[in-house]
């Protein structure tokens, strides 16, 4: 194991290097270009025999992909934004296939009007389409949930496709300090690719034909099933992750808490800001708040028992969204109230389109929170946001 | 193929075959009928049948009537006219 400053983006191309990726279906898109531009560094030097397809579009980088899964072999793509909003279809194709593929998504806000800076709604946005969906806090779980998701995503017991989410620049463009394992260590934990089925003109199959309602929904409760069971099978290579190659990062949970137990309050999120929120907790909890953090690494299956285990019996729960789903809330705040019944459940939609929210805006946030706020759905500015120039009909009139 | 399937799997492909969108109906007003004294085997009405409705059997042939739309092509094609075509109505 080696120590090397490296960012987000630099570190998945490594985790694709080390899982001996077969085929890279790539489209540029703002923040995730510079994985597939290491990935063909490191391909122009000889130290990956992956084959670099370069597509007209992300539909076809995501085609491309599933073609390669369908022969075979381990497959890898990523996208963001209006790129995996383009691949939509697609990505409903290869979780109905039940072929094994994972993908990174250096998450961004999605136009209109046009916005490159981070927020999770286009991750999130994905949430039904029948992917597991892991999401990364630093460049460093990044690189281990891209290789823990080929391990998940080739299980039998699985056969789904896996997305990785990544704050886009927060993540995907700042250098930190990464553990990269040895490729030995990673041959070690991760077998040769199996899948449920291969194309194959000896043994032909037809793929992607009519079914009749009846079998198309018990193929549909098939997905739903694998999902529900890929969580203890998640936990399980999560322990041999960390025993086989890093005990750095635990990932024997789906989620990860801080200073959760002994909390009267309990702050949920999700990626990088979780680190804000950290510090923000210390602070409060120097003043006398028994606050503590629950970050979701796994939106996507969604443990149930984790959540109420960590949360059941708090004074109150702030859910703090980096996503909208617009006239009902945040994504995870629906997720949260829908899981526990017997405690108030608030919160914070903020950090849309690039906003920055750091430790100050959370101690802020966290103790009205504590003191307690009234609405349900909260739209937090940082900063105050003076009166729009925006043109409308009537000012061009 | 993937032996070990657990009882909740199930995945979203088949097997090539015969399908019921192919079947012919009741609409077909003629149909190949083989003569088997006169069939040599040379199995060209098999080539160019464009429903693949003609068996290769015992070194002769039959029709799948199932299937077959009654075009004529086998009829054709035939070098010995071991094949005619006969009104079904």
């Amino acid at each position: 194991m080696i120590r090397k400053i490296i960012s987000g983006n630099e570190a998945v191309a490594t985790a694709v290097k080390l899982a001996r990726v077969g085929l890279t279906g790539i489209y540029p898109i703002t923040p995730q270009t510079s994985i597939i531009e290491k990935l063909a560094e490191m391909k122009a030097q000889g130290e990956i025999q992956t084959e670099i397809v370069r597509v007209e579009s992300e539909h076809s980088a995501m085609a491309a992909t599933y073609g390669a899964a369908l022969a075979g072999i381990r497959a890898f793509t990523a996208t963001a934004s209006q790129g995996l909003l383009y691949m939509h279809e697609m990505v409903w194709w290869v979780a109905g296939s039940r072929v094994p593929v994972v993908m990174v998504v250096g998450t961004r806000a999605v136009g209109a009007p046009w916005n490159i800076w981070n927020e999770h709604t286009d991750f999130t946005s994905e949430r039904d389409s029948g992917w597991i969906m892991a999401f990364a806090s630093n460049p460093q779980e990044a690189l281990d949930l891209t290789i823990q998701a080929f391990r998940i995503s080739e299980d039998e017991r699985v056969f789904l496709p896996v997305m990785v989410g990544m704050d886009g620049f927060i993540l995907s463009h700042t250098k930190t300090n990464v553990l990269i394992p040895d490729q030995e260590q990673i041959d070690d934990y991760l077998p040769p690719r199996r899948q449920p089925y291969v194309i194959d003109p000896e043994d032909p199959v037809e793929i992607g034909n009519m079914f009749p309602p009846e079998g198309y929904m018990k193929l549909r409760e098939s997905i739903h099933l694998a999902l529900k069971n890929s969580e203890d099978i998640i936990r399980q290579h999560g322990r041999e992750y960390n025993k086989k190659v890093s005990p750095m990062i635990d990932y024997s949970t789906l989620n990860s808490s801080y200073r959760l137990e002994d909390a009267d309050y309990a702050v949920v999120l999700m990626g990088a800001w979780a680190g804000d929120a950290m510090e923000a907790i210390d602070v409060l909890r120097e003043k006398g708040i028994k606050i503590g953090m629950l970050r979701v690494r796994y939106l996507r299956p969604w443990s149930e028992k984790e959540i109420k285990e960590n949360l059941e019996g708090k004074k109150g729960v702030l859910v703090v969204d980096r996503s909208t789903s617009f006239g009902r809330g945040g994504p995870l705040y629906i997720e949260v109230k829908s899981t526990i019944q017997d405690t108030e459940v608030k919160d914070i939609v903020t950090g849309l389109g690039g906003v920055t929210v750091g430790k100050n805006d959370m101690i802020y946030l966290f103790s009205k929170f504590v003191e307690g706020i009234k609405e349900d759905v909260t739209w937090y500015y940082p900063k105050e946001v003076g009166k729009l120039d925006i043109r409308t009909p009537r000012d061009i009139e | 193929m993937m032996s070990l399937l657990l009882d909740y799997q199930y995945f979203p492909i088949t097997k090539p075959g015969k399908g019921a969108g192919g079947k012919t109906g009741s609409w077909r007003v003629i149909k190949p009928v083989i003569d088997l004294s006169k069939c040599i085997g040379c199995k060209a009405c098999f080539m160019f049948c464009p429903e693949s409705t003609i068996v290769p059997k015992g070194g002769k042939v039959t029709v799948d009537y199932e299937y077959c739309k009654g075009c004529g092509v086998c009829s054709n094609v035939c070098p010995v006219k071991a094949i005619s075509m006969v009104s079904e109505t």
